[in-house]
Formats: structure tokens, sequence, C-alpha cells
């Protein structure tokens, strides 16, 4: 039926299937639709946020996003700044999933401010003092330059290259790849940055501040090497993932292999950092407000554990699995520590994010938590299904694993 | 974020970073003008065809891309990066000048070449014409004119049920361009063409030849297959189609030792035509 | 860190200053709050505050000061409890609102050390909210509705808040412009003292609240504010606000200084 948008040499699975899949994902979109109508027509009393928990579910879920996407800006960094050719295996599929997250981020940013109409506010008074101007200036630019590196794997569909125009806009538009990608880096290691001194800046806030260089606190590159080490253990999971739901053989084991290792090394530098930097914040950046650093950790149910899991479970044991088995181990273990590492980095926006403010600062406060509302939460789940959706239809019509035909070919190059 | 805009300050900060937000802007702009300006000219000028081919050879499985140098047996592993042209390319200059210092093309009356050449697995491949990767033949008529065909093995993967669409007399061909296409039911099938030229007869498959073309005074055949390479690269060819047969949900093989029928689509009508025809021929 | 004392207020020139500068502050004593609310409510009056909606909670309601109730942890009949009304504290020395916010939607008034809040610039975001220690910003999480009859009643020299952005207390900002306009129809360069007081601090019967200028060395606030007794929240945090607060019990200044200590007997 729609065999001639699908790309020649691949197969799909029958529309009649694709539609079964794609069903249950759109009534969860229509769902977190209605939820955004609500939270945009009501008013953010529909959420269960409140004066204390002035950020919630949403911070969240943009901090994981972005710090998920930028898989896109690190494997184009690799491919075409330091031609790491190999990575062009994944790189068409590291640029959707980075446009899914970064639009998906902006579109619950949009629902979560409270006057989302004044954005151009921000562009127009900027205060560059902020890091939240950073990143607003950032994430704009760089969504755009995603959108841009989207459009000739759109393209490139066997329908639309037909027309010459769209053909020959995609060549040219792939010749200047390298100065966007190098653009793009740039930006992200600012935005991904600021991220990080979004919450290492807060002086009123001791479990996040930290010191550091110049105007930028520690958490401002911390979050850089987080994120550029996440950024390719989620697009080997999700690779996997994909690979494993097709049933198809997307990229050779040695792609795999590789992200693996750049998520290790990435990772063991992160870890190390991440504990010095911790340690410097127990011994001299708390002592200094006058208190105990591991205070923060007595109020239930963020003990000591967390600490724990996130510097040890989901950041030494990735770690070190992924740099010194990411040629010998089996490709099973490599996924379960790249799902480690996403895991991890879901974990350190949590505690940036949630920790931080149900933490009390005035010693007659308590200590808070919030419970999402229903709204909030199919908001969430509206930009998972939008990711969904749209990986979908990419997979589905657009060439995202140029290795596919190849390694369905010629088995033996694998 | 203009120094008219109420509350703009020149403190070094705010015009530091006002001045990196607009040069990454004007950057990105840059970046896509340019390539909305050459896509353009592009479409202007009459390089659409070799756009396309660049285009597509990114695409093709690396298999296909085999080296003609590894057919030879003169390299063990290489894949072609230079669209099949090897005019341009500097490692067939190389290889071409140290180990061939006799004429490669040995006359067809030869004995042996006459075994290698006529009749490779089943398939006729005379030995007088040259080859092209997209299953096409090049024949130098005594008038100087070139004529172009379709070989055996892209013959019988075409099949009976299809209609040739050419283009018109005086068309402009360009190499790994359109050269003409086959109808087959909903799907059209590109024919790449081996020489660049213009057309100045189109035949058919009854008169043996589908297109005959002016080249000019000047014209370079360097990059076709020729005599010794022409049995390893049907050889790759039909493992090739092996391999995409067997990965078909129709479980088909070919038959007798891996050799073709007269009619492939009408013996195997349970394949998936399109995607074998654009595998053949060179259109991912 | 550095304990930066803010009681060296910075000098911010100004080319033509009407006005002498100041440095407005408030002292509370803790030992005279009853922990009444009417501060509370004359500060809603005052501030056109609309009455928060039936589904509202202690936690999204708006409330420009509010009184936190603590205890000494101790059992009858040792335990004592304080009230401490917290409103915002007009931090001097790097404000966490003012350097947060994306659209310069903060600002300290330079005159007066007053951090202003420009509703019709903010965009809602929050991320003051999350920056300040002592949780003194509140969001207009639903729009403002007046019962019938009572928009009759509303304060004319306020603008009322539009649903979505975040509002606080600004020491009654408009007291200080309408006691600026009858100077300068006097002739006069400076405000009288008397004419400048916000509306909780007017409002309290039990007098615990003074008001006025920092730096005039012979208002009570200065002279209370070096004080032995006086303290202000959190101040380890170098955040030099302009509130002070005054207790003759040891515990109490405890609670008050340190930064998130023990698990004491609370309540908000």
């Amino acid at each position: 039926m729609d065999s001639h948008l699908v790309a020649r040499g691949v197969k799909r699975a029958s529309p009649g299937r694709f539609v079964m899949w794609i069903i249950p994902w759109t009534l969860i979109l229509a769902i977190g639709l209605y939820a955004t109508y609500l939270c945009l027509s009501r008013g953010l009393n529909q959420t269960n946020m409140d004066n204390r928990f002035a950020f919630g579910l949403w911070i969240f879920l943009d901090l994981s996003v972005i710090a998920l996407g930028a898989g896109a800006f690190f494997t184009g960094f690799l491919v075409y700044i330091l031609k790491r050719d190999e990575l062009r295996a994944v790189i068409n599929s590291a640029v959707v999933l980075g446009f899914i997250c970064y639009s998906g981020a902006v579109l619950v940013l949009m629902v979560d401010v409270g006057q989302p109409l004044r954005a151009w506010f921000t562009f127009w008074h900027p205060n560059v003092h902020s890091m939240l101007t950073e990143v607003t200036f950032c994430i704009t630019c760089y969504l755009t330059v995603l959108a841009i590196e989207y459009a000739p794997v759109v393209l490139k569909n066997r329908k639309l290259k037909e027309i010459p125009g769209f053909l020959v806009f995609e060549f040219e538009l792939h010749k200047v790849m390298p100065i966007l990608a190098g653009v793009g880096t740039f930006l992200s290691f600012f935005h991904q940055g600021s991220l990080g001194g979004l919450y290492g800046v807060l002086q009123g806030r001791p479990f996040a501040f930290r010191e550091g260089i110049a105007i930028w606190p520690s958490t401002f590159f911390l979050f850089i090497i987080s994120a550029a080490a996440a950024g390719p253990s989620f697009i080997l999971l999700s690779t996997w993932m994909v690979s494993r739901l097709s049933r198809k053989k997307l990229v050779s084991e040695n792609v795999y292999r590789l992200l693996a290792k750049i998520s290790g090394a990435l990772l063991t530098v992160y870890v190390f950092l991440k504990s010095i930097d911790t340690l410097t914040w127990l011994n001299r950046t708390a002592p200094g407000f006058g208190l105990s650093g591991m205070s923060f950790f007595l109020w239930a149910p963020f003990n000591v554990w967390i600490l724990f899991v996130e510097i040890i479970v989901f950041g030494l044991i990735p770690a070190m699995l992924m740099l010194v088995g990411s040629g010998k181990l089996r490709l099973g273990w490599l996924v379960l520590s790249s799902s480690l590492v996403c895991c991890g980095i879901l974990l350190n926006r949590f505690v940036m994010t949630i920790q931080t403010l149900a933490l009390p600062t005035l010693a007659f406060d308590k200590f808070m938590l919030y419970t999402p509302s229903w709204q909030e939460v199919a908001t969430f789940l509206f930009v998972v299904a939008y990711g969904t959706i749209i990986y979908s239809l990419s997979f589905r019509y657009l060439r995202l694993f140029p290795q596919e035909t190849d390694l369905k070919q010629n088995p033996r190059r694998s | 974020m203009l120094p008219w805009v109420y509350g703009f300050t020149w403190e070094t900060g705010n015009v530091l970073f006002l001045t990196i937000f607009y040069v990454v802007s004007g950057v990105i702009l840059a970046a896509c003008g340019i390539a909305a300006r050459r896509a353009l000219r592009d479409l202007k000028s009459t390089r659409i065809d070799e756009i396309k081919w660049h285009v597509d050879f990114e695409d093709i499985p690396s298999f296909a891309k085999t080296c003609r140098h590894v057919f030879t047996g003169e390299l063990s592993n290489r894949v072609c990066h230079n669209g099949f042209d090897c005019r341009t390319c500097k490692l067939h200059a190389d290889l071409t000048e140290v180990s061939r210092p006799t004429a490669p093309l040995d006359p067809p009356h030869s004995r042996s070449t006459h075994k290698i050449g006529t009749s490779v697995f089943g398939l006729r491949m005379p030995a007088d014409r040259l080859y092209h990767r997209g299953h096409t033949w090049v024949r130098r008529e005594s008038d100087g004119k070139l004529t172009v065909g379709l070989d055996d093995f892209g013959e019988r993967m075409i099949g009976r049920a299809s209609t040739p669409e050419f283009p018109s007399v005086g068309t402009k061909l360009v190499t790994n361009g359109t050269g003409w296409f086959f109808r087959r039911g909903e799907s059209r099938i590109r024919i790449l063409s081996p020489v660049e030229g213009k057309v100045v007869a189109v035949g058919g498959r009854g008169n043996g030849f589908y297109l005959r073309v002016d080249t000019g005074n000047d014209c370079d055949l360097r990059h076709l297959l020729k005599g010794v390479e022409i049995q390893p690269w049907i050889m790759t060819e039909l493992e090739r189609l092996e391999i995409a047969l067997s990965t078909e949900e129709a479980g088909v093989s070919l038959a007798d030792g891996g050799e073709l029928v007269e009619d492939m689509p009408a013996n195997y009508p349970g394949a998936d035509w399109d995607s074998l025809l654009g595998e053949v021929f060179l259109e991912p | 860190m550095a304990n930066n004392d803010s009681r060296n207020f910075p000098v911010v020139a100004e080319p033509e200053q009407k006005f002498s500068k100041a440095r407005y502050g408030m002292i509370i004593d803790l030992d005279r709050c009853t922990g009444c609310g009417a501060c509370l409510v004359a500060c809603a009056i005052e501030n056109n505050v609309p009455p928060d909606p039936p589904t509202s909670t202690e936690r999204t309601g708006i409330t420009p000061i509010r009184v936190y109730r603590a205890d000494n942890g101790k059992s009858f009949p040792d335990n004592e409890s304080v009230f401490f009304p917290v409103s915002c504290q007009q931090c001097d020395h790097h404000a966490p609102c003012v350097s947060v916010c994306p659209q310069k939607a903060v600002e300290v008034d330079p005159t007066t050390g007053i951090v202003g809040q420009i509703p019709v610039r903010c965009l809602g975001c929050r991320y003051c909210m999350a920056a300040c220690p002592y949780h003194a910003r509140y969001f207009n999480w639903w729009d403002p509705v007046w019962p019938k009859g009572m928009e009759e009643a509303l304060n004319p020299d306020v603008s009322p808040r539009m649903r979505g952005v975040v509002e606080k207390c600004n020491f009654c900002f408009h007291r200080l412009q309408a006691a600026r306009t009858k100077a300068a129809a006097e002739g006069k360069r400076e405000i009288d003292p008397a004419d400048y007081v916000p509306a909780c601090v007017e409002a309290c019967p039990a007098k615990a609240m003074t008001f006025g200028d920092l730096l005039d060395e012979d208002s009570e606030v200065s002279r209370l504010s070096k004080d032995r007794i006086s303290f202000r929240l959190l101040e380890n945090l170098g955040t030099g606000p302009k509130v002070y607060y005054r207790s003759e019990r040891e515990w109490v200044r405890t609670l008050g200084e340190e930064v998130v200590a023990t698990k004491g007997n609370v309540h908000g």
C-alpha cells in the first residue's frame, strides 16, 4: 500500500501491523493533547506543582530528554569534525532522536511556563547573567540546526527525492553539514552546561550550589560530560531496541562496540570528576555555609543510597563494563551497561531537580514531596508518544540506518 | 537584544553574549542560504543527473560497489568510492599503468577469451563489447557512434512484461545518469546510461539494441568493464541476487546451480521485483 | 563561602537622584509576634491579592507574607513556640532571584534597595522561585477572581497580577511612591518616614514590626538591626537580607540563622 514510500531494498512491517503499532501511541498522544489544552486554557493549577515545588516532572523531563538527545551533537561532532566514519551508520538515527528530544523539551517548556506567549521576552530583554537565558538562546538555535540536519534525511525519502528540487537541496545541504555540525557542537556544549549551571548557581539552595571556574559552577562542566557520555549510550540502546522490535540487523556489531567504548571512556572521566565534585562539595562548599553536607541525606526517601546508586551503580559499574569490555563482552552486557548509563543520567537530573526542591532551606520549614497530577503525567507521556510516532514514521519511510541493506546483502561482513 | 531596545546595556557580558548569538545565527542562516542558492543553481544547470547518481551511489550497498580491480584479483578487497567512474580514479590509473602493459581487450576471435566472454554462467556476454555495472553494454560501431543495449543478465531480470520508455532523439545523456526506463506495472525502473553523448536513435528489444549514442570525437570508455573482469563481476552479481532472493519472504532461490532463467519475473512472481530490480539496476 | 556582610551596601551611582539613597528594611520582634495573621490579611487587601479558589491549598495560595510556627522540640512544660512571619527578605547582596531571571523581570531598585518584580514582563518560568531560599515568591496558579462587589474595594494604587506570573512582597512600593509624590508636592527632597510604612507593619496589633531606612543612623530600624539579639534568616548564604528578626531566646536565633539543620518540630 505504502511500499512506494519505503526505501528500496529494506523490508518494513505490513501497513496493517504498522497501524496497529501506531494506534495506541496516537491514543496517548490524544490524551496528552487534551491535558496540554487543559493546562494552557485553565492555567497551571491543573498541575500539582506549588509555590514550593515550582519545578516538577516537566523540568525533570526537559533536563532528561535534552541529556539523552546529546547523542545527536556528539555523534555529529565525531562524524563530521573528527571524521569517525564508522558512526555514519547511526548519524541519521541520532539526528532524528536529537530532533525529537529537543522539540519535545521545547513543547513541554511552552506548557510549563505561566505565560507562553511571552517567550520572546527572553530574546528581547535578555538577562545575560541568567543560565536560563543561555539555555533559551542555545536551545532555540540548536533546534533550528537539528531541523536543518533532519531535512536531508526527510528529503531523501524515496518519493521526495524524485522531485529534482528536493534532491539537489538535500545534496547541497549535505555539503554544508560539517559547518552545521560544528555550530551544533558549540551550542550543545553551552546549553548542556548551562542546564547544569541552572542549579549550580543557586546560592540559595546549598544542596545544588557548586563552586566553579569563572562564571561557571562545576555542574556546568559535569552536565556537558555526562550528556556526552549518555548520548552514545542512548543511541546504542535505542538502535538495539529498534533492531529487536523490527527484527532486523541495522548496524554492524563494531558500531555498537565503538559507541560503548566512547560512552565508557567519557563516563569514566565523568565518574572521576563527579566524585571529586561531590567530595569538594561535602568537605568545602557545604561547611562554608555552616552545615554538614551529609545532613542533606537525612531526609527519607532521599538518603545516602541515592548518592551510592548514582555514582557507583549507574556510574562506575557501567563505565568499567563498557571501557574494559567494549571489545570482549557479549552485546547484551553492553546494552545493559548503556541502559544503566541512561538510568544514571535520569537519576542525576532527578536529584538536581526534585531533591533540591524537596529539601528545606529554612530550619523551621518542612521537607516536602509532590506527586504529579494526571495532567502532568499525560503531558509527559505526550512527549514520549510524540517521539515514538515521529521515530516510527522516520524508521519506516526514511533511511535511518544506511548499513541495513548492506548487512542484509552481505552477512559475512558483520 | 538591540541597542535601541529598552533595558539594553553596553556591559561587556551583554555585548559578548549577543555578539556570539548573532554570529551563530548568521552562520546557520548563511549555511542554509548557501545550500539553497547552490540548489537553485544546480536546478538550472544540467547537473541534476550527476547529482542524482552521486546521492544514489551513497545508498548502494557496499557489496555492489566492489572495485573492478578486485574482480581481476589485483586487489583483495576494495569498495569503490568514485561512483564507478574509473576515468577520474587515481588508483585505477596507477594500477592499469603497472599491471597491464599489454592491451587488456583481446581480439574477439581469440579462443580463450571467446570462452570466457561469450557464455558466462549460461548468460550470453559477448566479448566484443564493454559492460557497465548497471547491466548495459556499449559497442563502438564502424561509424564511430556507440550502440547501447541491455546485457543478458539485465534482459532476464527485467523480463518480457516490461516495456521500455526511451528518451527522445537528441537528448543528452550523462554517464551514470538516466539512460532510459522500463515500465513494469506500476513501477518504473531506471537504466543507467553507460556513456555520455547525444541520442541519435532508439531501438528496442527486437532491434538488438536500445540506444544509439553520438559521443563526439573523444570518447573515453575506460570506466566500462571488459574481458576477464566480466566473469567475476557476473559471479558477484549472481551472488548478490541469490542473497536478495533468499531474504525474500517467498524463500525462493536460483535453480540449476545459480543460473538465471529466461524471464525471471515470470518465473518468480512471488518475489519483490521492485526491490530486486532496484538492486540490480543500481537504484536504491 | 564568604559570609558577606551586606551592611556595606553597594553605592549605586544615579545620575540625577531625586531622592537620597536609602536601604529600606524591616525588623520583626519574634518575642512579640502572636501569629495572629493580621499582617497577611492587611497585605492581601492592600496589594489586591485575590481570594484563593476553593481548590487551592496552603501550598498554592498567594501569601506575600507567610507565618511559620516552630517550637523548641521540648515537651510540656518546657515547650515553647515561635512564629516566623516570612515575606520577601529583600536581599541586598547577590539577590538569588535577580540574577536568575532570564528576562530582567526582577530588579533591585538602586535607590531604595527594594527587590521589585515586574509582573507584566514575567514569563512564569518560576526559576526565581526555585532560587529563593526563603520560599517567599508566589506563583499565580489561577486567574485572579474577586467575589461580586469586592472588586469595588480594590486598591487603585496596585495593579492586580494576571495568571501565570510570579509575585512577591515589595515593601508596598506604591506607598513609597505616594509618599514621594506628597513630598514633591510640598517641595521637599526627603520623604517623611512616617508617610512610608508597609501595610503589614501598620496592621500588626502587637507592634512586632518596625520599618525604616537602614542607612539612616537615627532610625529605629538601624538601631535595632545592630542589636545583639537581632539576626537575619540564613545569614550564611550571604544574600544579605534587609529583614531582621529579634528574639531574646537563644534557640529562636539559632533556628532562624542556620541552614537546614535538625529535623525539629516544625509546623508550616
